[in-house]
């Protein structure tokens, strides 16, 4: 690092060096999770709101299958060692070691790509149709937008390892490692979210919702 | 900025490796590649789809129009990737998966540097091509929603008959509001942000120069589909698209799901790439206190659309995946709810007019200096206000939503938040005046256009005061008395300060004077055949008429006659202002550099504005609001209070 | 370099004693400026002008046939209220830039005038009463609708106890349904009697359960001044008590789809003789 402070790398496009091109990249990916995060929130809104209503008694599935609890805390704990993994390469290639990059990043998308795929053979093997119900509507579209998340995360860590290798992230230069390192831990917590609400909202706490097209509550007499 | 290295001129710095020719296969691509590959890619897409698809099945209780939506998802979501791959925007991402990175010449090549008038029609990712794409985008835009409210406005005026069918009558609301929505959204952050913005704190292009071409280009990918919904079965049900009439809707409901969707892509790359490049890229020496106040402008949108925007998005997500996936989010017959489509369209609905407005108005406060001649009044009054309605914004959504009976209690808190905003946005109106306050003005057309908008503001300002209170909401809500209050604001406060906004900046932006004898007629010609079409319309609202119906009571027959004639007189002011702008850039006038002499940057770079902007970067010693002389009252009346105004030498 | 970027922040206690006067001194200083007694004249005259508007926009809002209940005079009188107060700063507003056309002078032509104006870049006193007058006002919205809002609602769903009302009745309950593009309404307590026209005996508390059957609608008692939307797949409340005699409109306020304009319907508010009348017509069981 004393090497990359006296004689700092340009970035080739603009002339400027890199650590300033690092910092707008920095606060772009910020403003990317506060976006994305937005949308995740909305997500769980429409979760919470559909299990909180439970709009003419269709919130539970109706063959009574829910959608089993481990799958979602294996994807988890998958993308989070992935994530510990990469942010252990970050750090090796901030501290000097550009091989450490390589092999963590390697491992990491590796995992990943595990946990897409993981994470695609619940969407299909879900005890429930989507259309069932809107417990498996909304289930459904968490476990979706976590399989899209993790096809890109696994894209970009792949990235990482191709233009380490390539020498284009190294280490006087890498601060790419690090966005994509931000970018993934943000994952982790939207795929946590999701598996916390999966988890802990089963049973609509409104046993009691009136039934559609008519003014009677099912429930009582 | 902090660097301390000094910032070397690109081509002295070491190049990687050159690819093919600079720019590599974008050298092949532009507008015609994009839509040919996007109507192909559209095509594959819809026969394929139509291959694979299964048999209906009629479980589903309330059989919802399953049959054509998968066939017709997949080829909206051809289009979109095919204009992309088209265009040439997948050249970045995969350019940088396989490290094959920029060189200076392919980011010149890029920017459009040599390609005269083709980089318009190109994946160009200089900010002032980006930014003259967005004028003409934003004015085709507001063109198309236009000649939808005249023929709104004929349909009401011609009260004997009905003219169009319902359903057609039902589609052009629906289409005039999304199109309007879309155009004033970009109508100001997409040409004076991108052109302007970046000149204005003086720094040579966006922080992410390809992600600005992005965002130009899925704009222009959101379009097709909207208008194709009119040729689908159309958007029977108004902008708002309520749940579950989104489900029952013909196959054209997805061309408008499809338009949000990439929309709001669109406009949350461009909040991130405004945000990003004002925090990051500002001159030397331009603090937070020398910034001007259009840009804090700009910065209050971008993050509110940031924030806001996924939250539509998903409320379009959820609707597809209802139609398409028959999923249950709004079924109320399988547990879905009609009020979280509600509250998720909401939690941007509203925020978005703030989007609309705040750019809007902050470029009014920019041009008033200018033209009265005063340093702004109290600078962090304003950016108080600016920030003060931005973090309001997020929690009075449910305004909206007083009469949805979905949560009662709840219009308690709303009330509140919705009565509290006002204070933060009296702040602009108090900057507004105290700037205008004892000043002689230059009567020229971008000012007098800040009078007609602060007239508008007050007459939506005081029916504002009544539509939020829940109790008057509850006469108010959906009558045309809604219609009359948004469109003041909408149209009568953003429109109206967009026009002064492109007036002020149309000399930088184009090289040429707007005719401002042309425009002056058209402008208040179109302003007072404002007052008479929405003015009118109030007094439809108060008298019962509710909103989106094509037959009424007699009752309502003279309000809507005279909102139809009011209606007319825009069209013609509109007309004549659109031949005042199109002419002055083909051949106006030629305008000087800075012809208002107003002080901040943009106004220091020649005309045509270089690639680069600035051949030396600026290095910012002093606000750009620095005219005046030291106040000639004060010495006399120092004992009211003008003590604490503050004497500024000009260095 | 200039040192003046930042204004110092605004002196709002002096730190050590001065001769400044007292603020009513400074503020008849002030109104002896003739600008400021002109801005002020003009805001008079544009607070008269809201004020008759107001009155006519009044005026029609009553003019199909209303009031017919406490809930709509009570709009009404809101409406009043919230303009005279809002005006004032309305009215300044108007007259500050009326005033600026004419009053401190404007310049036209091409070039940029370089004129000298006052150097004004903040003033404390200004700020803070603006600041002052705004959330007062802002204030008295707030207060004046939660109280009233609070009052309608207790009219509304009936949460102040009934019988502790004066001329205690009991209320009639109202099942509403909407669907494309009629409006039913069904009389639970009295045999289920239904009817595509809603008759009420006047003066007697109605409380409405509202639903749809397909999509979203509103039901909307125009003169009567209720509005609630129908909502499928949930029930909503409203309630009314009207206190006129004769027909009132219900229209539907939330686009519903292809006939939304013609689903209308009407209320017939009549005496307590006619409606039991009625009711009997119907084959409808007990009355109350």
């Amino acid at each position: 690092m004393s090497t990359a402070a006296a004689d700092p790398v340009l970035s080739p496009t603009t002339g400027e060096p890199v650590a300033v091109v690092a910092r707008r990249n920095r606060l772009g990916i910020w403003l990317c999770i506060v976006s994305d995060a937005a949308g995740t929130v909305s997500l769980l809104i429409a979760y919470a709101y559909l299990w909180s209503l439970n709009v003419n008694g269709g919130w539970a599935p109706k063959k009574g299958a829910w959608a089993p609890d481990w799958l979602f805390w294996a994807i988890v704990l998958g993308m989070v060692v992935a994530c510990a993994l990469l942010w252990w390469g970050v750090k090796s290639v901030f501290a000097g070691h550009r091989e450490g990059l390589v092999v963590a990043a390697t491992l990491s998308s590796l995992l990943l790509l595990a946990m897409f795929i993981l994470q695609i053979w619940q969407l299909a093997t879900f005890p429930f149709d989507i259309s069932e119900s809107s417990y498996t509507s909304a289930t459904f579209w968490l476990a979706l937008s976590n399989a899209f998340h993790l096809s890109l995360g696994s894209l970009l860590v792949l990235a990482v390892v191709n233009r380490t290798r390539a020498g284009k992230i190294g280490v006087d230069n890498p601060f790419q490692s690090r966005l994509v390192a931000m970018w993934i831990t943000w994952l982790c917590a939207a795929a946590l979210l999701g598996a916390i609400f999966t988890t802990a909202m089963k049973d609509s706490p409104n046993t009691d919702p009136p039934a559609f097209q008519s003014f009677t509550q099912p429930h009582t007499s | 900025m902090s660097s301390a290295t000094e910032v070397m001129r690109p081509e002295e710095v070491p190049q990687p490796k050159q690819y093919g020719k600079p720019g590599g296969f974008l050298r092949h691509t532009n507008i015609i590649t994009g839509t040919v590959s996007g109507i192909v890619l559209a095509a594959i897409a819809y026969l394929v789809a139509g291959a694979l698809r299964p048999p209906p099945s009629d479980e589903n209780a309330l059989a919802l129009p399953v049959g054509l939506d998968p066939q017709f998802a997949a080829m909206y979501i051809g289009w979109t990737i095919g204009l992309l791959l088209g265009i040439g925007a997948f050249d970045g991402p995969l350019r940088w998966f396989l490290g094959h990175d920029l060189t200076h010449e392919d980011a010149e090549y890029m920017a459009g540097a040599g390609q005269g008038k083709w980089r318009y029609f190109k994946y160009t990712t200089d900010h002032k091509v980006v930014g003259k794409q967005y004028l003409v985008m934003s004015l085709v835009l507001l063109g198309v929603g236009g000649t939808l409210a005249m023929m709104i406005r004929t349909e009401l005026g011609i009260t004997w008959m009905e003219v169009f069918n319902p359903n057609v009558y039902n589609s052009i609301i629906g289409t005039h509001g999304m199109v309007m929505v879309i155009a004033m959204i970009i109508v100001v952050s997409g040409p004076i942000g991108n052109f302007i913005v970046p000149i204005m704190i003086g720094a040579r292009d966006m922080a992410f120069p390809r992600l600005n071409a992005l965002s130009f280009w899925l704009l222009f990918a959101a379009v097709p589909p909207l208008v194709s919904s009119l040729f689908l079965g159309g958007i029977r049900d108004g902008w708002s698209v309520y749940q579950p009439l989104n489900s029952q809707a013909p196959v054209g409901m997805l061309g408008y799901q499809t338009t949000i969707i990439v929309f709001a892509f669109s406009t949350g790359i461009a909040s991130v790439n405004l945000i990003t490049t004002i925090v990051t890229m500002r001159a030397r020496g331009m603090t937070w206190s020398r910034v001007p106040i259009f840009v804090y402008g700009i910065i209050g949108s971008s993050v509110m659309g940031l924030i806001w925007f996924p939250m539509f998005q998903y409320s379009q997500i959820l609707s597809w995946s209802d139609r398409v996936l028959q999923s249950n989010f709004f079924n109320p017959a399988q547990g879905g709810s009609v009020w979280l489509y509600e509250n998720l369209f909401w939690l941007l609905g509203h925020p978005e007019v703030y989007v609309i407005v705040i750019p809007g108005t902050a470029a009014l406060m920019e041009l008033t200096t200018v033209f009265v001649r005063k340093p702004l009044f109290s600078y962090k009054l304003a950016i108080a206000g600016i920030f003060g309605v931005v973090g309001i914004s997020g929690i009075v959504w449910a305004h909206h939503m007083y009469m949805t009976g979905f949560a009662p209690s709840a219009n308690y808190p709303f009330m509140l938040s919705t009565e509290l905003i006002s204070i933060p946005f009296g702040f602009l109106v108090l900057v507004l005046l105290g700037t205008i306050w004892r000043g002689k003005v230059w009567t020229r057309l971008p000012m007098m256009a800040v009078y007609a908008v602060v007239w508008n503001k007050v007459v939506g300002g005081i029916t504002g005061v009544w539509l939020s209170d829940v109790p008057v909401d509850q006469y108010m809500h959906g009558s045309m008395f809604v219609v009359a209050h948004f469109h003041f604001m909408l149209m009568g406060a953003a429109l109206f300060s967009a026009i002064a906004a492109i007036a002020y900046w149309f000399p930088k932006m184009t090289g040429r004077y707007l005719n401002e004898r042309i425009g002056s007629i058209g402008f208040w010609v179109a302003f007072a055949g404002f007052q008479l079409c929405f003015g009118s319309m109030f007094f439809a609202g108060l008298q019962g008429m509710p909103r989106r119906v094509l037959q009424f009571d007699n009752a309502f027959n003279l309000s809507n006659w005279l909102s139809t004639i009011g209606a007319y007189t825009i069209g013609i002011g509109t007309v004549i202002f659109l031949y005042a702008i199109i002419t002055s850039w083909r051949g106006g006038q030629t305008a000087p550099m800075n012809p208002w002499a107003a002080q901040t940057l943009e106004w220091t770079v020649p005309n045509p504005v270089p690639l680069e902007n600035f051949k030396v970067l600026p290095v910012v010693t002093t606000d750009p609001y620095n005219y005046g002389v030291p106040d000639p009252y004060a010495s006399q009346v120092a004992d009211v209070g003008d003590e604490t105004s503050q004497k500024v030498s000009v260095s | 370099m200039s040192t003046t970027q930042n204004p110092p922040p605004p002196v709002e206690e002096p730190e050590e004693p001065t001769n400044r006067p007292p603020a009513l001194h400074r503020a008849t200083k002030w109104l002896e400026r003739p600008y400021a007694r002109r801005i002020i004249l003009i805001s008079g005259v544009y607070v008269i002008a809201i004020l008759a508007v107001l009155w006519f926009a009044i005026w029609v809002l009553n003019s199909s046939g209303g009031p017919a209940s406490g809930i709509m005079a009570e709009i009404a009188t809101t409406m009043i209220w919230l303009t005279i107060v809002a005006s004032p700063l309305m009215g300044f507003t108007v007259a500050t830039l009326v005033y600026s056309l004419f009053g401190w002078g404007r310049v036209g032509g091409d070039e940029p005038p370089m004129q000298e104006n006052p150097d004004i870049r903040t003033n404390a006193t200004a700020v803070i009463a603006w600041i002052t007058a705004t959330s007062l006002l802002a204030g008295f919205l707030v207060v004046w609708g939660l109280v009233e809002l609070a009052g309608i609602t207790a009219g509304a769903y009936g949460t102040v106890p009934a019988n502790k009302q004066q001329g205690f009745v009991a209320p009639i309950n109202v099942n509403v349904t909407g669907q494309q593009w009629v409006w039913t309404f069904e009389y639970p307590d009295l045999g289920k009697i239904q009817s595509d026209v809603l008759v009420l005996p006047i003066d007697r508390p109605t409380y409405f359960n509202v639903t749809s059957n397909d999509v979203v609608h509103n039901f909307w008692a125009v003169e009567l001044g209720i509005k609630i939307d129908a909502n499928p797949g949930a029930i909503t409340n409203t309630g009314v008590t009207p206190n006129k005699l004769g027909t009132f409109n219900i229209r539907c306020a939330e686009l519903c789809g292809l006939h939304h304009a013609y689903m209308e319907t009407k209320v017939q508010v009549v005496t307590q003789d006619e409606f039991d009348s009625w009711v009997r017509e119907m084959g409808g069981g007990k009355t109350l």
